[in-house]
């Protein structure tokens, strides 16, 4: 009986294999443990990509983001409550720390319930703007759903987001149209490079308060494409935040569910897009690793023949100026279970900068070779002509993808003194090299002379006179 | 049975389209005016807007002029006031939209005003004209409507300077740096070299030509050698060593080889050259030089 238990828990272990690339412990806030029915789906389908799942309410008193100054789960999915606080566990403090060490954030808003206070100063922290009052959502007359929404077009229905960059790697993309009921729609802060928009509203759509009494939007808090349902914040540590305008996204009740879009009957495709939106808050999409630099000196084929010294030394700590050197590193991304080589998107290049202060190269690293979980990325490049301390950097930040940020250092030296081209190689030292053997010659000449001649007839005959 | 069921949702969905066929959004009265400033009221362009065809020619929005458009919302062929009413901006190259909410009266007359002021930057440096839709839409089941009425131009004077905010910064691949190498020290042309280095080699046969016509010569190395045959030999031998020094010095030989090759070669120098030298005075005393 025992060992069908360890097979058992061996084939368990095996089928739960399948895990975010940065842990497995899931913390799900939500108002009641007896609410997790309606998102019995989602989490169904969280627990078979291999989450733990822990359920607590905000007032808990076990609720606790870090133990010991240690995460105590790696990632969190708060849901929303109903109560404007969300009690001490669960500050904006509590939850920027959290992020601090690393653990990733799925925050889902409802227009239902308004935004906690908590959620509202750390979301303002990080630049994301929010309604200000509490109960607006995105309404949108052109696009909402005729079944469930006739009359109040509060289910706004929007096809899978298109990447806007060429050279940003799609992770959300897909077939279909994804429903967002009664969304709190965001505004990103222009300034930050870490902010993303995952969904935006279409272009007719706007946010608008139903308890507003007036019978016309006046000052709409933002307009089309400007509103995000759907935005992420990657830090530079790359903990992710991921702001979901509308928890109800996430509910049995729109995973499938029959819509109608200007008449036409269709099916939602929720469950592929909230799958796609929390596998990469959760790093199970858009993680990379870079490997080991390997640089050396390249002295040519000539050198490389047969010889012992063929074999370059790897990573030599220093180079001289006007070397040839060739870099090469490898980088995997992590796609839901396992790592794989890792392609940039046709318009990107990861860049290798090899500074002093300032880059002197930045070249474009190229894909030599692939392995089972790593591409081959590598260049060849001479060192300037100027001595110093210099780095191998690189430095490979875009949005969706973990930050890469690394450095080498070496030293690059001078030409020594025997290293320089030899006078006579240079064609315009040869006046004076001859002038020295000339001098040479004459001197010997005339040392010869001094021992050796005799007085002549002529200038003794003269002399007398 | 079953065609029957999964007729029904298409019959209400046809149904639904019945139902908002029969009134949609749309507006009439509309009127564009674009005003500079200064001018009286009702002097500057007028234009008819047609909701169903854009106007042909562009409307062209000075630094300094203000647009206006009136225009009455209606539902079906009722005027009506509609919970949203846009002028929506957008850029065709870019896509970024910018919309203006137009003030609705209750009995849908809604007007908005625009002016450079209004305006993003983007709109502001465009080159092209910029597409101007109008957007009306309420809750219920009427069609919203949405087209495009005209194409904005905006002109600018040229000689008052922009602020254009910076950009942003966003992670993306930057452009490639090659470092600039100093450029190679040259050499003068080959034939010049040449020419100057067979002047200079060429003096040095003049020089022993010179002193041939002057009389030079060495017709006493046999006395010499007779006289004091080893000093001599190694007295020159060593000044010609000497020199062989100093070529392997330049060639391979670093300062620890030649240093002690030449302090050999300068002791035998020293001891040969002084007998060497009293034979060259026992000469001079002789009257022989």
């Amino acid at each position: 009986m025992r060992w069908f238990f360890s097979f058992l828990c061996a084939a368990l272990l095996g089928l739960s294999s399948a895990l975010s690339s940065s842990g497995s412990r899931l913390l799900v806030v939500l108002e009641d443990v007896a609410e997790k029915g309606s998102y019995g789906g989602f989490f169904g389908d969280l627990e078979a990509r291999g989450f733990h799942l822990a359920f607590e309410t905000p007032k808990s008193p076990s609720l606790a983001l870090l133990k010991f100054g240690e995460l105590a789960y790696d990632h969190l999915l708060l849901l929303p409550t109903k109560a404007k606080g969300l009690g001490p566990a669960l500050t904006a403090t509590q939850l920027l720390e959290f992020m601090k060490k690393e653990g990733n954030i799925l925050l889902a808003l409802s227009g239902d319930h308004g935004t906690p206070t908590a959620v509202q100063s750390l979301l303002l922290e990080l630049d994301i703007h929010l309604p200000s009052d509490r109960n607006s959502l995105v309404v949108d007359h052109f696009n909402y759903d005729g079944e469930s929404a006739k009359d109040k077009h509060d289910v706004v229905l929007v096809p899978f987001p298109k990447v806007v960059r060429t050279d940003v790697k799609d992770y959300f993309g897909g077939e279909g149209v994804i429903a967002v009921p009664r969304a709190v729609g965001q505004t990103l802060g222009n300034e930050s490079p870490l902010l993303a928009p995952i969904l935006r509203a279409p272009s007719t759509a706007y946010s608008y308060n139903p308890k507003d009494e007036s019978e016309i939007v006046e000052d709409p808090f933002a307009v089309g494409a400007q509103l995000n349902l759907v935005s992420a914040m990657q830090a530079h540590n790359s903990a992710r935040l991921t702001i979901l305008g509308s928890a109800e996204m996430l509910q049995d009740a729109w995973f499938e569910a029959k819509a109608s879009l200007n008449g036409k009957a269709i099916t939602t495709a929720n469950r592929d897009f909230v799958a796609k939106v929390s596998g990469w808050t959760f790093k199970e999409l858009g993680v990379l690793k870079i490997g080991k630099f390997v640089h050396y000196l390249d002295e040519g084929v000539s050198k490389k023949v047969n010889t012992s010294s063929a074999i370059p030394e790897n990573n030599p700590s220093i180079y001289r100026i006007k070397n040839d050197v060739t870099f090469q590193v490898p980088i995997s991304e992590y796609v839901s279970t396992h790592w794989t080589p890792y392609t940039p998107p046709s318009g990107d290049n990861i860049q290798l900068e090899f500074s002093m202060l300032s880059p002197f190269h930045r070249l474009n690293l190229s894909p030599l070779s692939q392995t089972a979980n790593a591409t081959l990325f590598g260049t060849t490049f001479k060192t300037p002509d100027q001595h110093g301390i210099f780095n191998f950097r690189v430095d490979y930040k875009r949005p969706f993808l973990t930050n890469i940020d690394e450095k080498r250092q070496v030293t690059v030296r001078h030409f020594a003194h025997d290293e320089w081209p030899r006078s006579w190689q240079i064609s315009g030292a040869w006046v004076w090299i001859a002038g020295i053997w000339v001098t040479v010659g004459a001197w010997v000449g005339f040392i010869a002379l001094w021992l050796y001649s005799a007085p002549t007839e002529k200038v003794g005959g003269k002399k007398t006179q | 049975m079953k065609l029957l069921l999964s007729l029904i949702p298409s019959l209400l969905i046809s149904g639904a389209c019945v139902a908002s066929a029969a009134s949609s959004w749309s507006f009439e009265d509309a009127t564009l005016t674009v005003q500079g400033k200064g001018t009286g009221v009702g002097a500057g362009a007028k234009e008819k807007l047609n909701p169903s065809s854009p106007l042909s020619k562009s409307v062209a929005l000075g630094a300094t002029d203000t647009l206006k458009l009136l225009l009455t919302a209606t539902d079906g062929k009722k005027a009506k006031r509609p919970h949203q009413a846009f002028l929506t901006l957008t850029d065709p190259t870019t896509g970024l939209e910018e919309s203006f909410v137009l003030s609705v009266k209750e009995s849908g007359k809604g007007k908005v005003d625009l002016t450079h002021k209004d305006l993003p930057i983007q709109f502001l440096t465009s080159s092209k004209p910029i597409p101007a839709s109008i957007v009306i839409g309420s809750f219920g089941s009427s069609t919203p409507y949405k087209s495009k009425v005209f194409d904005l131009s905006v002109t600018r004077d040229p000689n008052v300077p922009l602020a254009i905010p910076e950009k942003p910064v966003r992670y993306a691949a930057e452009s490639e740096i090659h470092h600039i190498f100093r450029a190679d020290p040259r050499s003068p042309p080959k034939i010049i070299t040449l020419v100057f280095a067979a002047a200079v080699v060429g003096a040095l046969p003049i020089l022993f030509g010179l002193w041939a016509t002057l009389g030079a010569n060495v017709n006493h190395m046999g006395k010499a050698l007779g006289n004091a045959p080893v000093s001599h030999a190694l007295f020159f031998g060593s000044i010609l060593a000497m020199e062989g020094i100093f070529f392997m010095y330049y060639t391979t030989w670093n300062l620890f080889q030649t240093l002690p090759a030449a302090a050999v070669v300068s002791i035998v120098a020293f001891l040969s050259g002084s007998r060497a030298l009293s034979e060259v005075q026992e000469r001079r005393l002789a009257g022989l030089r």
